[in-house]
């Protein structure tokens, strides 16, 4: 176990698992989708970590820079970012939907008013 | 008492989710440094940006940054067909303005210098900290500036859907354009063929950047506009 980054890696399954705690627990949909920006921030966090246990420096060659860090997570990370923003644009747009039709975030609410209609 | 057993088995649940995700990340095995090493040494040839994370998005591993573009344009289209349907019993009252004398004036005195400063970062993202996607999302603030700051008086193009919606197309298809140049002049797709035109190799990641730069800060910004008030779609 590297004992380096044991509390940075600890504190990244805690924020990991306060994700999952939002979308599987609360009720609240709009709550749920922070729940999964919370989740993608965490993965995030961990390949920025893991990438960095190589090198020092920043991935940027100027003159006399040597060992740097592994570029390829960071480049990796930038575009899973805006893939989670766009996954947060949907399901907010879909709750929005769901609460004008429902009137309700709630999704036990949701469901029993779906269930009463059929 | 239903409750109760709904947090037992949420709380259960996320236990063994710990359990698994503490076996997968407290692993002893080292990270591999092959990629590393290649990337340092040869990227300022191959690709003449010495920034290694824009030389290897937009050089080595150009496919990914074409298929996040279309994810992008996805979620934007999929989110305005959403956004679009009305439903029957949907709230017709009137949006209040929130919106204070404040709020306008400091907000629309912001907007124009980050969009300067995205630009910036877009324009220098081969050689600093920056690039195409970090200088959109500078640019997609800078138009949510704008648009809160926005008067009657004083009104930017850049605050309308329609601009951005047309925006957003021209630059995703001079992107597809640029990766399909290189099939025609035989460098391959995604290919860099700056040197085949006598300038350096590094105008073409800087073409790319500011691209990809437009494409993320329109699609970014059109979403916020949405959201902030119906009048984009």
């Amino acid at each position: 176990m590297n004992h380096d980054t044991f509390f940075e890696l600890l504190f990244i399954i805690l924020i990991f698992l306060t994700g999952l705690w939002a979308v599987i627990f609360d009720p609240n949909l709009v709550k749920k989708v922070f729940g999964l920006s919370v989740l993608n921030s965490s993965v995030v966090i961990l390949f920025i970590l893991e990438g960095s246990r190589l090198g020092e420096n920043t991935p940027i060659l100027e003159d006399g820079i040597k060992n740097v860090v592994d570029p390829l997570p960071q480049a990796l990370m930038l575009t899973a970012i805006v893939i989670g923003v766009c996954v947060s644009a949907f399901a907010l747009a879909l709750s929005k939907h769901l609460y004008h039709t429902t009137g309700t975030f709630n999704i036990h609410e949701i469901r029993r008013k779906v269930h009463d209609d059929n | 008492m239903n409750k109760i057993w709904s947090f037992i088995w949420s709380f259960s649940s996320v236990l063994i989710a710990a359990l698994l995700i503490a076996f997968l990340i407290f692993d002893q095995a080292p990270w591999p440094s092959s990629s590393r090493d290649y990337t340092e040494a040869s990227s300022v040839q191959d690709t003449g940006a010495i920034n290694l994370v824009s030389s290897i998005y937009l050089g080595y591993r150009a496919y990914d940054t074409l298929g996040e573009t279309i994810v992008l344009l996805l979620g934007v289209l999929g989110t305005l067909g959403i956004l679009q349907i009305k439903s029957n019993n949907e709230p017709t009252r009137q949006i209040q303005k929130r919106r204070t004398e404040f709020l306008k004036v400091a907000s629309g005195k912001l907007g124009p210098i980050v969009l300067v400063f995205g630009l910036y970062v877009m324009l220098f993202g081969h050689v600093s900290p920056g690039g195409g996607f970090q200088g959109g999302v500078v640019i997609a603030s800078g138009i949510v500036f704008l648009a809160m700051g926005t008067r009657e008086a004083v009104y930017s193009p850049l605050v309308n859907g329609g601009f951005l919606k047309k925006l957003e197309s021209l630059t995703f298809f001079l992107i597809v354009l640029s990766a399909l140049l290189g099939l025609i002049v035989n460098v391959g797709f995604f290919g860099n063929i700056a040197p085949l035109v006598n300038i350096k190799p590094v105008y073409f990641i800087v073409m790319l950047n500011v691209l990809i730069g437009l494409k993320v800060g329109s699609s970014l910004g059109l979403l916020c506009l949405v959201f902030l008030w119906d009048e984009a779609t």
